[in-house]
């Protein structure tokens, strides 16, 4: 008996492990991904020695020079587990050499971990702390090491250690206590799936949820423009998030400008993209974002200004993960952005608001036969149950242009300016090319209101609340 | 003492193994060096050129003088002693530098270029503010202050310690590192003016740009209501205006501001003020005022001067143009009063995304206008400034990637003639390949400022000195 509670801190310490790795790895992971993103690690001499001009140098490069592993699958979990383990095992055995009980030994190293990986839920903990906190443990590691040899030595090699071990480890950063945040880690999980490419498993994962949040909706619809199915999906959730009405100001959250950034480039407008993605670095970690790193190459690549895209391409050529990818667009680029090559605005006007609306009509004079800022326009005008300016629009990029765009959305609310301004057989016909729909207006209207017609526009019309802007 | 042992013959073993020249084959062509240091004039009191080679190089070899570096890799970085020794023996002299590469097994010899040693010294420090191009939001600004000699760095202004607050550009009063302002924005903030270390805060209302007088009495400054803009065209990016602006002068004796409705006609924007090295005019920018923006390709700004008495602090009563045709930006007179130095952009009030947006120099003697070719590039270089000794001026480039702004150095020979511009050197020579903010505003200054960022914070707690 005696022999296996020999074991029990071990197996205690070990299930703690797995309990942690459980938990970041199948509970947390995009909350990894979000801190990889947020911050930019350079292979270069002179980034690195940078470091050591800040108290806690050491700790804060090993911090930040792991966290750029995150970017793989499993990773994230593993390493913070094992940093954790580290702490705990440390301090178990420092305590035990300082006669502690075994006992109160391992509760307040699990303790300790524990805490560490709590304060881990916030975006803003990183993992540099935990070096830090590791970096100490090691330390005290080496005090009792030599307290159990010589106290006199140790009382010297602790008065010896401390300063360098600042200058080294710093002091870490403590976090009041949180829950995880599992909204945000939904959040994450539709951001960084549509940021892989992947849009199925985005349309899945909104669509499979219970709850909602506005970041959901956002990268739904995104996906959904970019399919083409914007109107087909519009009015899935209400309400609904476009993205369209927000404006960048000094308090916009780092998150909305994100998003913002990827909602121009969606749209296709360099100028909004660039200046998103720039505003973004500048609130992330050390002003600097290895995700907007890659966007502002692309987009320079994309409006032809060679130099700038040349400019990130090459701090990505010093990262250890995104190195290829700059290979890749630097030799492939021009069939990988064709299509965006192709949308680009060569008009030059000038504008001193960032008006969704205004961007979405330059674009569209520009090339028509942008879908997916015809759908935004036209679904951001419905969502505002903004009828005459939808009609202008449709007129303006689908009519005169004779290119109808002919989705039931846009049919419904065509339907809706047709009977309102009394409009001739003619138009209903010039217009109206869904027969199914002109019978379903004549149903509606006999029945206005009536939860049977959720789902079309008619019902969100004279039911769902607008947005407000 | 092992360890010790160790470390030394593994240094020795690593410097052994640097390899040399063999089987050299010659290039006729320069080699692709960053910063571009080829054909460029220097002063004689510079800190070293460190540059890179891009290429995917092994190994380099550069011979300067009495220097040959032998270096792994594609960086060449010079010892600073001998870097000094190299520059004082050469001083007045132009020094052949060849760059030898150790390419995909192959030593391949580029084409000789020179240094032009200047025995005209440059103002051994400049002042600048680090922040993300789009200046529109801030987070982590810093006024830094560099030693041009080495590389020394002190922080002036710092988010640290000022709650993370927007500051703007520190002006010495003729190079005068005893004498000079820096603006610190937000409630509460003000402009810092330091007078032999001693820093006061001034409530100057609404005050942008501004110059001091020679005897640093006065201060000339603009007034402007900002509006930021954006073109559609991505490559323009951004647009700045203003919806108004006037000038003033600020009497700092007195505390009163001066005015005169020739500086603030409603029916012009006035900007850009600066005195004459001898305190008898203020240059400064003038345009008729237009529809904005959608008129702003018609926004022309001239360079036009009006007298000033500095006994008195009497403004003239007569404006005199100088120079019209494109728009012009920061005009800054050489200490000498020889020339004036100025931004020529198409159109508008913010070169620093106009990359057509050119520097030009007038000879206040002879009226002659010098385009300086050898110095401009095609992207934006403007926001200038002089040394003391009127032989260098320090402005802000971005023609290397047409975002970050760096710091670029010229010569004026006694001549008057303009020499081909370098970059401020850097200790390792990835460092503006690495960096993400513009060193905005550069100003040259004779010695280092007499306070630091504590200093800059203490006297931010104090009441601001109000003007009437």
């Amino acid at each position: 008996m005696k022999t296996i509670a020999k074991y029990y801190p071990t197996i205690a310490i070990v299930l703690w492990g797995l309990c942690c790795f459980s938990f970041f790895q199948f509970c947390y992971p995009y909350h990894f991904f979000f801190q990889e993103q947020n911050q930019l690690f350079l292979w270069s001499w002179d980034y690195v020695a940078e470091y050591f001009n800040k108290t806690g140098g050491l700790a804060l490069l090993i911090g930040d020079f792991l966290t750029q592993f995150y970017y793989f699958l499993y990773i994230g979990a593993t390493i913070l587990t094992i940093c954790l383990l580290l702490i705990g095992v440390l301090l178990y055995h420092s305590l035990c050499k300082f006669r502690t009980s075994r006992w109160f030994a391992l509760v307040l190293s699990l303790l300790v971990t524990t805490f560490l990986a709590v304060c881990h839920f916030s975006t803003s903990y990183r993992l540099s702390s935990t070096i830090s906190v590791l970096g100490w443990m090691l330390v005290l590691w080496l005090i009792a090491m030599l307290y159990t040899k010589n106290k006199k030595r140790a009382i010297l090699g602790l008065v010896c250690i401390l300063l360098p071990s600042y200058l080294l480890f710093g002091l870490p950063q403590v976090k009041t206590i949180q829950k995880p945040d599992l909204i945000l880690e939904k959040n994450f999980a539709v951001d960084c799936e549509y940021y892989f490419g992947n849009h199925e498993k985005v349309i899945k994962m909104v669509e499979g949820s219970d709850k909602w949040t506005d970041e959901m909706i956002f990268f739904y619809n995104l996906v959904q423009a970019q399919h083409g199915q914007l109107p087909d999906n519009l009015l899935k959730f209400t309400p609904t998030i476009l993205g369209t009405f927000y404006q960048i100001g000094p308090d916009t959250p780092m998150l909305t400008i994100r998003n913002m950034n990827e909602l121009y480039w969606a749209l296709g407008d360099m100028t909004f993209t660039e200046r998103a993605a720039m505003m973004t670095n500048v609130f992330s970690h050390n002003n600097r974002n290895v995700r907007m790193m890659k966007r502002l190459a692309e987009c320079n690549f994309v409006s032809g200004d060679s130099l700038a895209a040349e400019k990130y391409l090459r701090i990505l050529d010093k990262t250890l993960v995104y190195d290829k990818w700059a290979d890749m667009v630097r030799k492939n680029g021009k069939s990988i952005y064709r299509q965006k090559i192709a949308m680009v605005n060569h008009h030059d006007t000038i504008t001193i608001s960032d008006n969704a609306h205004f961007l979405m009509m330059q674009l569209l004079d520009a090339n028509p036969d942008n879908t997916t800022a015809l759908d935004y326009i036209l679904c951001s005008d419905l969502l505002l149950k903004d009828i005459t300016n939808f009609k202008r629009d449709y007129d303006r990029y689908c009519m005169d242009t004779q290119k109808p765009r002919l989705k039931k959305l846009y049919q419904e609310a065509l339907c809706i300016w047709l009977a309102g301004s009394d409009a001739t057989q003619e138009e209903w016909q010039r217009y109206i090319q869904s027969n199914d729909v002109l019978q379903q207006f004549m149903q509606y209207n006999d029945q206005r209101g009536n939860p049977h017609f959720q789902g079309t526009y008619w019902y969100y019309f004279d039911k769902i609340k607008a947005p407000e802007i | 003492m092992r360890i010790i042992s160790i470390i030394c013959v593994a240094i020795l073993f690593l410097s052994s193994c640097t390899p040399s020249p063999q089987d050299v084959v010659k290039q006729d062509e320069l080699p692709p060096i960053y910063p571009d240091y080829c054909d460029v004039t220097i002063p004689q009191n510079i800190a070293p050129l460190n540059f890179l080679l891009r290429a995917d190089c092994e190994a380099i070899e550069v011979k300067a003088g009495e220097i040959c570096l032998n270096a792994r890799g594609n960086e060449a970085v010079f010892d600073m002693d001998e870097w000094k020794e190299l520059l004082k023996q050469h001083t007045g002299e132009t020094l052949d530098v060849t760059v030898t590469a150790l390419i995909n097994g192959q030593w391949k010899e580029y084409k000789t270029f020179n240094w032009q040693i200047a025995a005209d010294k440059i103002d051994p420090y400049i002042t600048y503010r680090l922040i993300e191009p789009d200046y529109e939001i801030w987070n982590n600004v810093q006024i830094q202050q560099r030693c041009v000699e080495n590389f020394d760095i002190s922080a002036i202004g710092h988010y640290e310690k000022l709650e993370n607050r927007c500051m703007n550009c520190h002006t010495f009063a003729n190079q005068d590192p005893n004498l000079s302002m820096m603006y610190v924005r937000g409630p509460g903030g003000g402009a810092i003016l330091n007078k032999n270390g001693q820093l006061s805060k001034l409530n100057i209302p609404g005050s942008v740009y501004f110059g001091f007088s020679p005897s640093g009495r006065y201060i000339t400054y603009s007034t402007q209501k900002i509006i930021p803009a954006f073109h559609s065209l991505a490559s323009k990016r951004l647009e700045v205006y203003d919806a108004a602006s006037n000038v003033f002068v600020a009497d700092m004796q007195e505390h009163r501001v001066i005015s005169s409705p020739l500086l603030s006609d409603s029916l012009k924007f006035e900007t850009f003020p600066t005195f004459s090295p001898d305190g008898k005019y203020i240059y400064y920018c003038s345009a008729d005022s237009v529809s904005l923006p959608q008129d702003i390709k018609q926004l022309q700004y001239k360079l036009v001067r009006i007298s000033f008495n500095e006994k008195t602090g009497e403004i003239g009563n007569k404006v005199d143009t100088l120079f019209a045709g494109r728009s012009v930006c920061h005009p800054r007179v050489s200490p000498d009063g020889r020339f004036i130095l100025f931004t020529v952009a198409d159109y508008g009030t913010f070169p620093i995304w106009h990359p057509e947006a050119d520097l030009q120099m007038i000879n206040l003697q002879t009226g002659a206008i010098d385009t300086l070719t050898i110095v401009n590039s095609q992207k934006s270089d403007t926001y200038h400034s002089w040394s003391s000794n009127s032989r260098w001026f320090v402005f802000a480039s971005k023609r290397d990637d047409g975002l970050y702004g760096k710091p670029y150095f010229c010569y004026i020979d006694k001549d008057g003639k303009a020499h081909k511009p370098f970059c401020l050197p850097q200790k390792y020579p990835t460092f503006y390949d690495n960096n993400l903010k513009s060193f905005n505003a550069p100003e040259l200054g004779k010695g280092q400022v007499p306070f630091d960022v504590d200093d800059v914070a203490k006297a931010m707690k104090k009441d601001a000195i109000p003007f009437k």
